[in-house]
């Protein structure tokens, strides 16, 4: 095997298998077992950092076409055969000449950073675990490693089913750690989570199938194919033959998509479980699932819901997740405002923050498009960077009420300075990563939806009222500490500063000079983008004119 | 007696070897068990016999093939065949390996003879070529279940469960009979082969679709029993909790095994040789198939789902739940038509006959699990008895959320990838009605939904909660075995190569049919 397969498939299995030692060898050797941990998850941020490399490498040496490519082309493919594009030789589930489902993954601009995400928030998570897990510590590591290597996957699949597949293995970690490790109303919460993403995924299985299904009609030899470009390319065979015949059927996917992909983001009437996990569940699960188990959903839309529903989306989807985004956004932004449990302010203002994410992704344009790119990874590293800042803040005073806190920036200074950086960058300050991402995402939303645009821009207003408020109420003013007992509290400790520091770094990184990452990220988004031209094309024009094109 | 039909007794009976060898052990293993009794020996004279009937099998595949005009045989060797064959014995072994330690000495004998009858009755039902040969090979499999219910657990509610099943499978076996009489009528000849060419000429005349769709309806009710589809699941819950979990566990496979390959036979989805599949489509009974089949899965899978979402009583859920897993199983019957028609990549068949597979590792996996732990002595009986396992026995545990996961449907389990493949069935018909199979998708998929809620609550039970008693070591290392065989199979029929093995086997089965 040669470098890049080793490196994209250990991305996957170093994680998987170290959780498998960890759950064997584990019992009766906990503090070894962290230390395993923080080496496996080390190893996969590295190994991260050397497939962006390669890939950097790869995407450097072809030269920029005048348009854009017709499909995604992942790169780093492990078994790829030259022969066959779109696919590759590693198979799942076989079913002889007529196709089969397939182990492909790949690198493209559109996951590149995620996985880069995925990789860091997992040394984070092991991290802030440290000395706030004690009971069945292995256990714990183990369902954290695999909840770890089933993220990657979900990004690194271009196989429809094997998307799917990893789709649905995240839940089963996340399940087990937020029941088992949450607080006290966690069987609830754990059990909520599941049955909410399971029941939206289960219809979006049949959305992705119906496609896998008319696809393998239209093509000529009847063929199956589950590769995601693959797809992309015969329905865009299939539009440009007869538009108006795929529609109805385009919008009913789109509808089953939205379903599955909606729950995960969440957006705004289907958002019930978020809070409730995300208050139940241990520091480490938070902020993976703020950090990236929603951005799945985003995801979702981005890699499927958009190329392989252009029709719907501007049809149906503009009207439809624009306006939810927006409730969203707004809805996200009062309650968070009416919070006095700190981790559920953050958990709200995560609903707010994906609505811009949502917003910006429904623009239909590539403006809006790559600013929802960027709005995803921002809002991986800053709700992360709160989440484990809220968790180190739990961990010494065994409280998240705001009433009970006062003056902390006297005491902790560095903690301080760590949460109004990210409450800022959080906020949308420019110099900071999320400045960056929300312009982008309402520049591309205000050509399309200008009314629901300046809606949502009262949405960073309320953002930044309520950051700045839990900021006030928290860190500034007369210092008033929670009852503890026993030793007195410190400021950061090394372990702390390990965690935050590279988010902090690239926080700013992110906010000064985003152009090496967008530039990446540029030629895929462009894919989507020219899928999604070439069919707004309809919404535009009059509805007399469009029934011309009609073939009689 | 004609001329073709000695030679057919001839031929044939050299390949019905493993059938006659398992009935033949039974006989003597019933003698035997009059002067010896013990469970060891009896367990291990089964095993040994299933061992020599699957040698016997597997040796006899490529010989068992009878030249086209013996099809006036009242058997028949193609795919299904052995594959039914194969499938039967591979769980008879599972049985006897999960009721060794489940069974008294004293009744040990009766019970593995009955064990290997039944297998032997899989087979025949398998092979089977003539209503005649189909009705006995089917109570074949029926009457030693009523035995066995009877021997699985001694008192009141033993009988009472073995009562209940022996009334209701009478009286679904007269239907079976009253429908089969109806098809003899129509065509005058028991000989399927020979009905099913008919049968494109039944549809021409003008009197009988009204007689062929009573006959449809009583054959699918007689058989509905067995597959425990609504409405004729109902004794389900009672008998599963009236009996012990092995015998649950035989319940919850065996008879839909059984029925599912009669519902096979006798429609004609696996056809036999010499039958173009031109002959049935759109003819005589098989128009009137998908609809029946499409409102029966329906109402199964959701009462099923339904009124497990209510159960404290961990074999009462599971009935339920098997009940549910027959409406996912009835689904390819409705749309197999259709897809074999548009030459579909996944023709339903091999869809059900993969899901039969995965079904039977993990319920019986499940069962199985549930014989083996103890709450303080006695057996677990309710959803609260499970609490704590994973504490007490964490790798049971492990092997049951496996288990429990892939009935939920979650993906490298078998569970996901029959479901996946049913589903995707369904959503590929493109038929003048196609839309009617897309809402059947859905209402299946929200259907594996709500049985996510009830699954979910066993995981839950065994690791979010703590344990009431200490846990008690495990002994019963046969059950332990029979449990590690279906979560291996679980998982090894989902992920290559053993998913693209097993799902090649299966559309040999089908291709074979189709064309």
């Amino acid at each position: 095997m040669d470098m890049a397969t080793l490196s994209v498939v250990g991305l996957m299995v170093v994680p998987l298998a170290a959780a498998l030692v960890a759950a064997v060898l584990g019992p009766r050797r906990a503090a070894w077992i962290r230390w395993w941990s923080l080496a496996a998850t080390l190893t996969a941020l590295a190994l991260a950092v050397l497939v962006t490399a390669q890939f950097l490498a790869v995407r450097g040496v072809r030269p920029p076409g005048e348009h854009a490519a017709a499909t995604f082309r992942p790169e780093l493919v492990p078994g790829a055969d030259p022969a066959r594009p779109h696919a590759t030789t590693w198979m799942l589930l076989d079913f002889g000449q007529r196709g089969a489902v397939q182990f492909y993954l790949g690198v493209d601009g559109l996951n590149v950073w995620l996985i880069d995400l995925t990789a860091l928030l997992m040394v984070s998570a092991v991290l802030i675990s440290w000395p706030s897990i004690q009971e069945r510590v292995p256990e714990y590591y183990a369902w954290l490693l695999a909840l770890g290597a089933g993220m990657t996957g979900v990004f690194l699949a271009f196989d429809i089913i094997l998307f799917y597949i990893f789709f649905e293995l995240t839940l089963v970690p996340l399940f087990f750690l937020i029941g088992i490790w949450g607080g006290p109303e966690r069987r609830h919460a754990a059990r909520k989570f599941f049955i909410f993403t399971l029941a939206g995924s289960v219809i979006t299985l049949l959305g992705l199938l119906a496609v896998v299904a008319a696809c393998c009609q239209a093509s000529p030899e009847r063929s199956l194919t589950f590769s995601i470009p693959e797809l992309i390319l015969r329905l865009r065979a299939a539009l440009e033959a007869d538009r108006a015949a795929w529609l109805d059927f385009q919008t009913w996917v789109f509808l089953a998509l939205l379903v599955g992909f909606a729950v995960k983001v969440p957006l705004f009437p289907v958002h019930t479980w978020l809070p409730l996990a995300h208050v139940e569940a241990p520091t480490a699960g938070s902020v993976l699932l703020a950090g990236v188990l929603l951005k799945l959903g985003t995801y979702g839309f981005l890699r499927l819901a958009l190329p392989l529903t252009p029709d719907a989306c501007a049809i149906v989807g503009v009207p439809v997740v624009g306006t939810l985004a927006v409730v969203g956004i707004l809805y996200g932004a009062l309650c968070a405002l009416a919070q006095d449990d700190v981790k559920k302010l953050v958990a709200y203002s995560s609903i707010s923050h994906l609505g811009f994410c949502m917003l910006g992704m429904f623009a239909l344009n590539q403006a809006g498009l790559m600013g929802s790119l960027l709005q995803m990874i921002n809002h991986g590293l800053s709700t992360g960077a709160l989440f484990l800042i809220v968790g180190m803040l739990y961990d010494r005073y065994h409280t998240r009420r705001m009433a009970d806190y006062g003056g902390l920036g006297a005491k902790l200074g560095g903690l301080t300075t760590c949460m109004v950086v990210i409450c800022l960058a959080s906020a949308g300050l420019p110099g900071l990563n999320g400045f960056v991402g929300e312009a982008l995402c309402l520049f591309g939303a205000f050509a399309t939806m200008p009314e629901l645009t300046i809606l949502a821009a009262a949405g960073i207003l309320l953002g930044a009222w309520y950051l700045l408020t839990m900021l006030r109420q928290v860190f500034f003013g007369p210092l008033k500490e929670p009852e503890h007992e026993g030793r007195d509290i410190a400021d950061l400790n090394g372990r702390e500063v390990a965690i935050l520091a590279p988010i902090l770094a690239l926080c700013f990184f992110l906010g000064i000079y985003p152009k090496p990452v967008m530039d990446a990220a540029r030629p895929d988004v462009e894919v989507v983008a020219a899928i999604l031209r070439d069919r707004t094309v309809p919404l535009v024009r009059p509805p007399a004119l469009a029934s011309h094109d009609r073939p009689q | 007696m004609t001329d073709a039909q000695a030679q057919a007794l001839v031929h044939v009976f050299p390949l019905l070897l493993p059938e006659i060898l398992l009935t033949g052990l039974a006989c003597l293993v019933f003698l035997g068990g009059t002067v010896r009794n013990g469970r060891h020996v009896w367990a291990v004279v089964a095993l040994g016999g299933l061992s020599a009937a699957l040698a016997a099998v597997v040796v006899g595949r490529s010989a068992g093939q009878l030249s086209g005009e013996l099809n006036v045989a009242p058997v028949l060797f193609d795919g299904l065949t052995t594959l039914g064959r194969g499938l039967g014995i591979a769980g008879g072994i599972v049985f006897v390996c999960l009721s060794w330690c489940d069974i008294d000495d004293s009744r040990a004998a009766d019970w593995h003879a009955c064990l290997l009858i039944v297998v032997a009755g899989l087979g025949l039902v398998a092979a089977a070529n003539d209503l005649v040969m189909l009705f006995t090979a089917l109570e074949m499999v029926s009457l030693p279940t009523y035995v066995m219910l009877y021997l699985a657990r001694a008192g009141d509610e033993g009988k009472e469960a073995a009562v209940k099943y022996f009334l209701l499978s009478v009286f679904s076996s007269a239907l079976l009979l009253f429908g089969m009489s109806y098809l003899y009528g129509l065509s005058g000849t028991t000989n399927l082969t020979q009905i099913l060419r008919l049968q494109g000429n039944l549809g021409a005349a003008q009197e009988t679709p009204a007689l062929a769709a009573a006959a449809l309806v009583a054959v699918v009710a007689g058989l509905g029993f067995r597959v425990t589809a609504a409405p004729f699941h109902f004794y389900a819950p009672d008998v599963y909790q009236g009996t012990s979990h092995s015998a649950a566990a035989f319940l919850a496979w065996v008879p839909k095994l059984a029925g599912f390959l009669a519902l096979l036979r006798l429609f004609g989805y696996v056809l036999p040789p010499g039958v173009s599949p031109r002959d049935l489509l759109g003819a005589g009974l098989s128009d009137q198939t998908p609809i029946l089949f499409w409102f029966v899965a329906v109402i199964t899978m959701t009462w099923g789902n339904l009124l497990a979402l209510l159960q404290e009583n961990l074999k009462r859920l599971l009935a339920y739940s098997s009940i549910a897993h027959a409406g996912y199983l009835l689904m390819p019957l409705a749309t197999a038509p259709y897809l074999r028609q548009q030459q579909a990549a996944i023709d339903g068949i091999d869809a059900l006959l993969y899901y039969l597979a995965a079904y039977g590792a993990m319920t019986v996996g499940l069962f199985a699990v549930l014989s083996v732990v103890r709450d303080g002595g006695r057996p677990v009986e309710t959803i609260d008895d499970l609490a704590g396992l994973s504490r007490g026995h964490p790798l049971l545990a492990l092997t049951a959320a496996l288990l429990l996961f892939s009935l939920v449907g979650l993906p490298l389990t078998a569970g996901f990838t029959g479901k996946f493949l049913i589903f995707f069935g369904a959503i590929a018909v493109q038929a003048e009605h196609a839309y009617l199979f897309t809402v059947l998708a859905v209402i299946g998929m929200v259907n594996a939904a709500i049985g996510a809620w009830y699954y979910l609550r066993l995981v839950a039970v065994m690791y979010l909660r703590q344990a009431l008693a200490p846990p008690v070591p495990l002994r019963n290392v046969a059950a332990l075995l029979a449990i590690a065989a279906c979560a291996a199979l679980t998982v090894a029929l989902a992920v290559p190569p053993g998913s693209t093995w097993y799902l090649h086997l299966v559309r040999r089965v089908t291709l074979a049919a189709s064309g």
